[in-house]
């Protein structure tokens, strides 16, 4: 216990309360992952089955899909804490909010974003994505599922206590450079161009996102305890 | 300046003025661009209304501006006027981009021959007036009026950073719209007799962005601080006198 005050050891602390409690409820990681391979599968029923059409359509298809099923299950992140009264305690214990934040975030990450990975992975089956594409995939739905991660904790911090589709509507049209990006790195890895640079470009927004964001999600929970 | 009685005091001396200016200059405007000016020898009478389009896009964009400006003097002094000002401004904001989308449209039908176009600046106009709505929609949901106005502050301030970043993204799609008709660099690119009336006609929509803003920054401010002694005595008078 002697490295109670050191900010790592609250970072682990909250990180394993949290990872605990999401794993002793299956339906905190188990029902985004579904979320996603339905609405993936909702495309081929509504636009036809023909391989070359399904696959020109997919990066957007996938990227639309990791949208909503990351920015569905924010409302969590804060909203049980501050209902069962664990978010007060936490802001009364003077431990700066960063490092909650900074936890609580992360552990939304692994929890939802990470299976989104693999998800993705069999959504490229699905949408006949060729397989030489799958990692420009997964490293674009790396990177923007943390920032999607960010982005909705700010939201979900700033609706605390209301519903769901309030947050969404604020954070969706926040995160269309997110999509507009991630989905140019599939597409111009389709078509055999660079696509680092629009990496680069989303990898330096989620180097401005992790310390802006959890700057903006503390601030937008301390206003919720005047 | 940053107190509401102040405030109130001196909007309700200005209003009666600014009301009139404003629908002067605007009329001024509107009947020489329309009425007088020459017609365009691509476009004919069609581009006429570029004299409410470009205004009311103009509004839209610095409004939102004028938003986070005042939204971070409401998260860093807490100052209440500033709050009351995101409130007012907001609708104001959103009706204006929303001129700005129709009027486009209708401008759109006869040249582009489309209604809509995924084009970099429409798309980019769109979001924002999803982002108008998302502030609006925030602080309405709250209750209470202070947090209300801090939370609004804070989305317009984050906003504001993304909105950059935003139009940077949507650009990369080929643009097909025509490049902004006003720059402070360089010289118009149309004749004086086009650029004077739409010149008039932005001030004019800037003035009656003020006249409404201070109208219904005064009713925000009434029913805010209504259980305050000055409130009740101005109410007293009115009734009485």
């Amino acid at each position: 216990m002697n490295n109670r005050n050191t900010l790592f050891f609250w970072f682990k602390l909250i990180l394993k309360r949290d990872l605990a409690l999401s794993f002793k409820k299956i339906a905190t990681f188990l029902i985004p992952l579904v979320f996603f391979l339905i609405v993936i599968s909702l495309f081929p029923l509504a636009l036809g089955t023909e391989n070359s059409f399904l696959s020109s359509l997919s990066p957007g298809v996938i990227w639309v899909a990791a949208l909503l099923a990351s920015l569905l299950a924010v409302e969590s992140i804060f909203n049980e804490d501050f209902r069962d009264g664990t978010l007060d305690h936490f802001l009364l214990s003077g431990e700066p909010i960063f490092i909650l934040v900074f936890a609580k975030v992360f552990a939304h990450w692994l929890v939802t974003g990470a299976p989104l990975l693999l998800a993705s992975i069999i959504s490229t089956f699905f949408l006949f994505l060729p397989g030489g594409l799958v990692l420009p995939l997964l490293v674009s739905l790396l990177i923007g599922t943390l920032l999607l991660s960010l982005l909705g904790a700010f939201g979900s911090a700033l609706t605390i206590g209301k519903t769901a589709i309030l947050s969404a509507v604020i954070v969706l049209p926040l995160s269309i450079p997110i999509l507009i990006l991630g989905v140019a790195i599939i597409t111009s890895a389709i078509n055999n161009q660079d696509y680092l640079s629009y990496l680069y470009f989303l990898g330096a927004m989620l180097a401005v996102g992790i310390p802006g964001l959890c700057l903006a999600t503390v601030e937008a929970i301390s206003i919720n305890y005047d | 300046m940053g107190s509401p009685p102040f405030f109130f005091e001196w909007a309700s001396r200005l209003l009666p003025w600014l009301f009139p200016i404003s629908f002067l200059i605007l009329m001024i405007g509107l009947v020489w661009g329309i009425g007088f000016a020459p017609s365009d020898y691509k476009q004919g009478d069609v581009y006429r209304i570029i004299f409410v389009h470009v205004p009311s896009a103009i509004l839209g964009q610095s409004i939102y501006l004028m938003m986070a400006i005042f939204g971070s003097i409401c998260l860093i002094w807490r100052a209440k006027l500033a709050g009351m000002f995101l409130r007012s401004a907001a609708p104001l904001g959103a009706s204006f981009t929303l001129i700005a989308l129709i009027s486009g449209a209708v401008w759109g039908k006869p040249t582009w021959g489309t209604w809509w176009v995924w084009d970099a600046r429409l798309t980019s106009t769109l979001i924002l007036f999803f982002l108008y709505v998302g502030i609006i929609g925030l602080y309405s949901s709250i209750d209470n009026k202070q947090r209300g106005d801090r939370a609004a502050s804070l989305i317009s301030v984050v906003g504001v950073i993304i909105v950059p970043i935003i139009k940077k993204s949507v650009d990369w799609w080929q643009t097909l719209h025509q490049p902004s008709t006003f720059s402070l660099t360089s010289s118009p690119s149309m004749t004086a007799d086009m650029y004077l009336p739409l010149l008039i006609c932005v001030i004019g929509f800037y003035f009656i962005f003020v006249s409404l803003l201070c109208n219904s920054l005064r009713a925000e401010i009434l029913t805010r601080e209504r259980n305050t002694g000055w409130v009740r005595k101005y109410l007293n008078n009115k009734a009485s006198g």
